[in-house]
């Protein structure tokens, strides 16, 4: 008995928490991963130069690094292609009514 | 009717409305599957699509969708009395409100999660993109003008609230910098920079502050200077442009992102605080009468009730939010309800709290119109809570301040964000021809001149319904194109087509209804102010208008051309 009340308890308080997350500072670590996000993509647009004409790196380089962006390369692909308007930037705004 | 009377309806409303229509909808018609990759999981790319618990996404979202609309609408709804604008709030978000959230957020998840935009583009035609995206730009500046208007000209007159603002705004930025830059744990952080808001906001009730700046303000007689703008109210909405063009040229760490997180605490404490004072008090409204007229000043109850409340009942701006935003982020199909449908009902509450705000709080009819008269609706809301927040042993004086800087920062936090957003859609409309949109300080700069022509020359209640219609019109959008999605689907569709037959009929003929308002007050205006206001808001409402007439011919025709093919009877 004792242990299923503390495991709601416990249940209660990760969702609260979760809640409370959502609603303060995730939009930051949003913000903060989609910057990292952003590094990545242009890291690999530099590590694929060649791919679009501009070989940045020494060819031995851009092999070196081919392990690391080869499983990346078709979210790549797809992040970079995608169109965009301007209505993406809708969810920046919070609260409006 | 007593308070504790109104939340068990709406607890009521809450389990039918989610617990049994939206539940059933969601099992029997869209059916999600749990076991399906949704976008954020089949896309991740640390970009736009990155999986979140379902628990973050209703506080993201609700935080998303939920501020000035669902106070300001219901207090000033409430003047057709106190019935019709429960039962809009209540019927509103239980046939419409959430089935265009929940519904967005789905078609974003099966449709790759596609923006607004995209949706329109491919579910109706080109031109329909195009015409959503000069219409946003409308709707942004009729946010603009409508909250610009209510913070500059209202509230940052009142000389106890600017020093509180400042307090709050500061508090903000150095949140900002004790987490990035000095990195500063977070508890640390809230604490210190919430408990100091307070402390600003008490600082602004003392006689010393509260008469420095009504000194600067001229006050009690504030000279005009120009139009009917008087030196305090253009002090105040200076004030406000120049918060909102710091906010929007500033990197969105260091102001608004830090700013908006430390008036959240200050937003929900205010709201905590209220709630709890009203369950010790439980008042009755008195003699606040169920049903006023059909027509009072805003005008008659249809189509004008159902675009004075449009946040708290059903508004487009949420399917902006749950498309470009949360419907990218959902870790499975099944959690659409809970987040989508959930936030939606939670905002129905907040919106039955503001409503009990101006009904209960003031003993009555009388003490209701006499604060609206004195100090508009967000007045209303200050004083109500105050008197909330008295049962707690708040003083009465700190109360009002705090009310008042919790609407204010509320409302700025917002525009700040909606400039941001203004200056990338003038760029993005009109950049290629006028390459000098493109730089941040020249697209800021004309988003605040056009909203500072709103906030000095249109009267606040003209732009609140403007604005409320653009709001619903987009909504009844949003809902057409569920209705199509639903078609290509092959589901049934009748729940989100005649909930947008209804805000397409309602809003439009709200928007003639005001356009022809506003072309007849030209004949009669006794100031060119009066003049330039209503052919402004005139000329606004025909553009929106022919915008969504647009949409929805196009809207239409994409849904017959979706219709079964009739079966052929054989000779």
């Amino acid at each position: 008995m004792l242990s299923r009340i503390r495991k709601r308890f416990r249940w209660a308080r990760r969702l609260i928490g979760e809640i409370f997350y959502g609603m303060t500072v995730f939009d930051w670590v949003r913000g903060l991963r989609r910057q990292r996000g952003e590094i990545e993509q242009l890291f690999m647009l530099i590590a694929f130069g060649d791919l679009v004409g501009i070989p940045v790196l020494p060819p031995y380089y851009t092999l070196r690094l081919l392990p690391y962006v080869v499983p990346q390369i078709n979210r790549w692909k797809r992040s970079l292609l995608r169109e965009r308007d301007w209505t993406d930037l809708a969810e920046l705004i919070e609260g409006v009514d | 009717m007593n308070t504790i009377l109104v939340l068990i309806i709406a607890a009521i409303a809450l389990y039918l409305g989610y617990g049994v229509y939206a539940r059933s909808i969601n099992r029997n018609v869209i059916q999600p599957d749990p076991k399906k990759a949704c976008p954020a999981k089949m896309y991740m790319d640390g970009v736009d699509f990155i999986p979140a618990s379902r628990n973050v996404l209703f506080g993201y979202q609700f935080k998303s969708i939920a501020a000035l609309g669902p106070i300001i609408g219901p207090i000033t709804a409430v003047q057709w009395g106190w019935l019709p604008a429960l039962l809009w709030i209540i019927l509103g978000t239980f046939f419409i409100g959430w089935v265009q959230d929940y519904g967005s957020m789905m078609m974003g998840v099966r449709r790759d999660g596609d923006t607004l935009g995209a949706l329109s583009y491919k579910l109706i035609s080109p031109r329909a993109r195009n015409i959503l995206m000069l219409f946003l730009y409308f709707y942004l500046l009729l946010i603009m003008g409508s909250f610009g208007n209510t913070v500059g000209k209202g509230l940052m007159v009142n000389p106890r609230v600017p020093f509180g603002m400042i307090a709050v705004t500061l508090m903000g930025i150095l949140a900002g910098q004790m987490l990035y830059k000095w990195k500063r744990d977070i508890i640390l952080t809230t604490v210190v920079t919430v408990l100091l808001s307070f402390v600003g906001i008490w600082i602004s009730t003392l006689p010393a502050v509260s008469n420095f700046f009504s000194g600067l303000y001229g006050l009690p007689n504030s000279p005009v200077l120009f139009l009917t703008v008087t030196k305090a109210q253009f002090i105040g909405s200076l004030l406000v442009l120049l918060f909102c063009y710091l906010g929007s040229v500033m990197p969105i760490w260091s102001w608004a992102q830090p700013v908006n997180y430390v008036s959240f605490w200050i937003i929900a404490l205010g709201m905590l605080g209220g709630v709890l004072g009203m369950l010790i008090w439980r008042p009755g409204m008195g003699d606040f009468p169920a049903f006023t007229s059909w027509t009072i000043g805003i005008g008659p109850l249809w189509p004008m009730l159902f675009v004075t409340i449009a946040c708290g009942a059903i508004s487009g701006w949420h399917s902006l939010v749950s498309t470009s935003g949360t419907a990218r982020q959902l870790e499975c199909e099944t959690d659409a309800l809970p987040v989508g449908g959930g936030a939606m009902f939670l905002e129905m509450v907040l919106a039955v709290i503001s409503f009990l705000t101006a009904t209960v709080a003031f003993g009555g009819l009388a003490g209701y119109k006499e604060t609206l008269g004195k100090a508009a609706a967000l007045g209303v809301f200050a004083e109500g809570l105050a008197r909330f927040l008295d049962r707690l042993g708040v003083p009465h004086d700190f109360g009002v301040a705090y009310g008042s800087v919790f609407l204010t920062i509320m409302g700025l936090t917002i525009m700040q964000l909606a400039v941001r957003f203004m200056r990338v859609a003038s760029a993005e409309l009109a950049g290629d021809k006028v390459p000098v949109l493109k730089n941040v300080h020249v697209g800021t700069i004309l988003a605040l001149i056009l909203t500072a022509i709103f906030v000095w020359v249109v009267p606040w209640l003209t732009i609140w319904v403007a604005f409320g219609a653009a709001n619903q019109l987009m909504a009844g959008l949003a809902l057409l194109l569920i209705a199509l999605w639903l078609k290509d689907e092959g589901k049934r569709n009748t729940w989100a087509l005649y909930p947008s037959l209804f805000m397409l009929i309602t809003t439009i003929a709200a928007l003639i209804l005001l356009a022809y308002n506003q072309f007849k007050g030209v004949a009669t205006a006794k100031t060119s102010q009066a003049a330039i206001a209503a052919v402004l808001v005139g000329i606004i409402a025909v553009v929106l208008v022919v915008a969504a007439a647009f949409l929805i011919v196009d809207g239409w025709k994409a849904l017959q051309k979706r219709r079964p093919e009739a079966v052929e009877k054989a000779p």
